[in-house]
């Protein structure tokens, strides 16, 4: 990180550096007298002398570039500096003091900012006349305002520290503390602000330079070189090209600073493959080759991978199951176990940068079995939400904030079927009064934070089931929701388990799979660790590790609950051997070592444990 | 939504009285006395009696509560003093210069908007990709470049040297409509070009953000077609945070006008004020700094009213 950091500043710092050096030197550099005017010879082309050539009097364009920088950066970086110190003493006064200090500062600083600036500049300008001096003062003012809301936030957060309060009732003078405790908190928004400021105040100054307000005359300035270089643009334009030039760099290098330190300072990156799906269109609309199957889905040695390479790590593992009609299968684990990424690998809408693999994911559709992990977008999505339709675990932020929420379930609706607006709308309704929604018109009508957290998760259910799909999968569709509404929601599934195709129930909690499914799938750090019936599995579970989950649960009679020491462990660190082996307290020396297979019971249950047989 | 534009509305004209209590009170902050220093050039003191003129002239003689009741009721009443370069009446030259600066200003936004949201969308969902580095280096570009060296530029280029288009001017739509049209062009795309480049640049992050939430994958688990949750889902939540922004940059925006109507001539508000300026005619500037803080505090208005009407939480939080 910190090397990354050297590497992404060293080219602005470098250029601040070259660019703020070449200007400081300026009067012991062999430069020709920028003022030096020579009639005879205006507008000569570059010669020895004069590298660039010579302007509209004769002086030596080169000289009065660096000069005219030496001007433009002295007035941009002394106000920004004044501007940086007045606004964070004010900021700190206004949020220390608040009250009429905060009217005074930081009120009167916003109204300030409701002026565009230039404006402002414009309007001291008026006052005092034009000048170096005068800009500096109306560039202070004008930057003032940024500083002060910086330090405001940050004295308003800081002052309600433990750290603080205590301070101040041990009697110590708080404006000291504050100051320690918030000038490091703030010196990266400072420095990030700085830069900023600096480019901006270029930015203001040369334009009131270029409109004869600024910088006076016959000193150089790049914004009077270009008001200048105007006049004779047919004769030279080479000179209105090279302060134009200076001027674009010396922005962008600043410019390009504060974007760097923003990068370091807040390291947040965005995924840049987050819309790689919309580019996905097209593509073979023929069907790969279908493979028998007699369940509604099947999942055969399911792998999901983090990244394309072969030694990518894997965070879930040859993972099988079955879904008959009418049957549901719950997936279960802690988190980390995979049991989500198995349900969306099955959807096929991982997260960009996972992918899946394995010898099959057939699905049973209206044309027959596809094979999911074969299928490209397109065919996939043609599928989704009618074949195979997914709840998610958090309705409020699965609900898409900007539609309605019949228009959502409508356009799920009319993705897959040609009905007319008004036959989508009435389905809509029907629907919303099929999973128990109070009032179907209303919901419809009703924006989704509209809605109570309960009637969220009821739409969402009705968006998944709005066409009849064969395999459902619910995401901890409860697990967000207050435990009254969680009972109401899973009579609902319970109730919808009856007449969809099949459901697949992923959860952590082992009370609700007693009640709706029928089979269970134990995952452990994305693998299967067991696998039966809910019944045999809950009577008589073989894998310690689904024993000690038995055991976590309330409802499950036991009489004191025992938690599981430890956590699920990072996909790219796992044990060797048993990947529970370090949390089990059947462990075997053996255990650590060799990594068990998945094993039949006589029961006709699976269950991946060395020692299933010995331990009772 | 009725009370929350109500209580928008409220806010502005409050915004509007405080900005013009803190120009009036600038006058007064600074050090020295106003006349004396609206008169001085130079290190030169002004003559006596022409201080006092002015002094009677602003009305400075008089006590400061009289001359901010005076300032503010001539406000509400439309009256902005008279010129001390000629007499006129400020109002006057207003109501006649703003409705250019505000069709450039407009004109410009349209360009910004209609280029930089496509490009910002096509940046996003192809992120790293050939368009995305170009428009990040070229938006990156744009913001460096202060609108009058566009505009010289621009001017030496398209007018000087490929002879396309006319270096500035202005013909009354009335008169010439095309050729009002061929003025407006360049100007406007100099304007147009910084607020593009932060068009471009939110869209894109908004873009990339919207993609990355829970609500997409939902969507997307339903079947849609693809472009129709880019454009009614995800672009949709995007807009929100791009017309704020944008919105902040009107400011940036406004103070631009000022010099790209200079560089082409358009006889706007703004060059007016930079005249005034340079006569140091204090009531013109007054005048012309209210009525442009006035559009600004109305644009924002205008920003916040149609985040209401974009983003459905907005029109609750009232």
């Amino acid at each position: 990180m910190k090397g990354g950091a050297a590497r992404k500043l060293a080219l602005p710092v470098t250029m601040v550096v070259l660019i703020v050096g070449t200007a400081a030197l300026a009067p012991i550099l062999p430069l020709a007298d920028p003022t030096a005017i020579d009639i005879p010879n205006r507008f000569d082309g570059p010669s020895w002398e004069h590298p660039l050539g010579q302007d509209e009097f004769g002086r030596d364009e080169l000289a009065r570039i660096i000069w005219g920088g030496r001007a433009s950066l002295a007035v941009a970086i002394l106000s920004s500096l004044i501007a940086a110190a007045a606004g964070t003493a004010l900021g700190l006064m206004g949020g220390y003091f608040r009250g009429a200090a905060e009217i005074l500062t930081v009120r009167a600083a916003e109204v300030l900012l409701c002026l565009p600036p230039l404006l402002l500049a414009l309007l001291v300008v008026t006052l005092l006349g034009s000048g170096a001096t005068t800009l500096v003062i109306a560039l202070s003012i004008l930057y003032t305002p940024r500083f002060v809301r910086i330090a405001y936030a940050a004295t308003l957060q800081t002052r309600s520290l433990d750290y603080v309060v205590a301070q101040e009732a041990l009697g110590r003078h708080p404006v000291p503390i504050l100051a320690r405790t918030i000038l490091p908190n703030i010196s990266p928004p400072l420095l990030v602000q700085l830069s900023v400021t600096v480019a901006s105040a270029m930015v203001i100054e040369s334009g009131l330079s270029f409109l004869g307000l600024g910088v006076v005359p016959p000193a150089p300035s790049w914004g009077l070189m270009i008001r200048g270089a105007r006049g004779a643009m047919d004769a030279a334009p080479l000179l209105l090209v090279w302060p134009c030039l200076a001027l674009v760099l010396a922005i962008y290098t600043f410019n390009l600073l504060c974007d760097r330190l923003r990068d370091v300072l807040d390291p947040r990156a965005v995924a840049l493959g987050a819309g790689g799906w919309l580019r996905a269109l097209g593509g073979s609309t023929t069907l790969p080759a279908t493979p028998t199957s007699q369940g509604l889905l099947e999942a055969d040695h399911l792998t999901v991978r983090l990244g394309d390479s072969a030694d990518a790590t894997r965070l879930v593992r040859d993972v099988s199951f079955g879904l008959q009609p009418g049957q549901t299968v719950a997936l279960v684990g802690e988190s980390g176990s995979g049991k989500t990424l198995s349900g969306l690998a099955a959807m096929g809408l991982l997260p960009t940068g996972l992918s899946a693999s394995g010898t099959r994911i057939a699905l049973q559709t209206e044309g027959g079995a596809v094979n999911v992990l074969a299928l490209n977008e397109p065919q996939m999505n043609a599928f989704r939400g009618e074949e195979i339709a997914m709840v998610f675990q958090d309705a409020a932020a699965s609900l898409s904030p900007v539609m309605r929420v019949g228009k959502q379930i409508e356009e799920a609706v009319r993705a897959h079927h040609d009905v007319s607006a008004h036959d989508a709308a009435q389905r809509a309704r029907s629907l919303l009064a099929r999973v128990g929604m109070p009032n179907p018109e209303r919901a419809a009508r009703a924006w989704p934070h509209e809605l109570s957290g309960g009637q969220r998760q009821r739409a969402m259910i009705a968006a998944a089931i709005a066409n009849g799909p064969g395999v459902l999968i619910a995401d901890e569709p409860t697990t967000a929701l207050d435990p009254t509404i969680q009972a109401q929601i899973l009579e609902l599934l319970i109730e919808l388990k009856s007449e969809a195709g099949a459901m697949i129930f992923v959860t952590h909690n082992l009370a609700i799979v007693a009640e709706i499914a029928d089979r269970i799938l134990v995952l452990y750090a994305g693998e299967v660790v067991e696998e039966g019936t809910v019944a045999r599995v809950f009577e008589d579970p073989r894998h310690p590790y689904t024993a000690a989950l038995i055991k976590c649960v309330p409802e499950s009679g036991e009489e004191r609950l025992v938690a599981i020491p430890g956590v699920v462990p990072a996909p790219n660190e796992l044990p060797q051997g048993c990947r529970f082996a370090p949390r089990c307290s059947f462990a075997t020396p053996r255990c650590c070592d060799e990594h068990p297979s998945l094993e039949t019971t006589e029961d006709g249950r699976t269950v991946r444990c060395l020692r299933w047989r010995e331990i009772p | 939504m009725l009370s929350y534009v109500a209580q928008r509305v409220g806010v502005a004209l409050v915004m509007v009285w405080l900005v013009a209590t803190l120009v009036f009170l600038l006058l007064h902050i600074i050090p020295g006395d106003p006349a004396v220093l609206l008169l001085s050039s130079g290190s030169t003191a002004p003559d006596p009696q022409a201080v006092e003129a002015l002094r009677r002239q602003l009305g400075l003689d008089q006590p400061i509560t009289t001359q901010y009741a005076d300032y503010i009721v001539g406000i509400l009443q439309g009256d902005l003093g008279v010129s001390l370069r000629d007499g006129t009446p400020v109002a006057e030259q207003i109501a006649r210069r703003l409705p250019r600066t505000l069709e450039l200003i407009v004109a410009a936004a349209i360009l910004a908007v209609g280029i930089g949201i496509p490009v910002g969308v096509r940046a996003a969902t192809r992120a790293g990709g050939l368009t995305d580095k170009i428009a990040s280096g070229a938006s990156a570009l744009a913001l460096s470049t202060p609108v009058f060296v566009t505009g010289t530029l621009a001017i030496l280029l398209f007018a000087q040297t490929l002879r396309i288009a006319p270096a500035g001017g202005y013909v009354p739509f009335a008169d010439n409509p095309m050729r009002h049209l061929g003025l407006l062009i360049l100007p406007a795309s100099t304007v147009a070009l910084p607020l593009c480049a932060v068009v471009i640049r939110m869209t894109r992050s908004a873009v990339l953000e919207v993609l990355e939430r829970d609500f997409v994958r939902a969507v997307r688990a339903r079947g849609v077609a693809p472009r129709r949750i880019m454009t009614r889902h995800v672009l949709r939540a995007a807009l929100v945070p791009v017309v704020t922004v944008t919105g902040l940059e009107l400011g940036t925006l406004l103070g631009g006008t000022v010099l790209v109507e200079f560089v082409y001539n358009w006889p706007g508000l703004s060059g007016f004020l930079v005249s005034a300026v340079e006569a140091r005619d204090y009531p013109e500037v007054v005048g012309i700094v209210l009525t442009i803080s006035a559009l600004f505090v109305a644009l924002n208005l205008f920003v916040d009213l149609l985040n209401a009407v974009l983003d459905p939480k907005v029109r609750l939080s009232t």
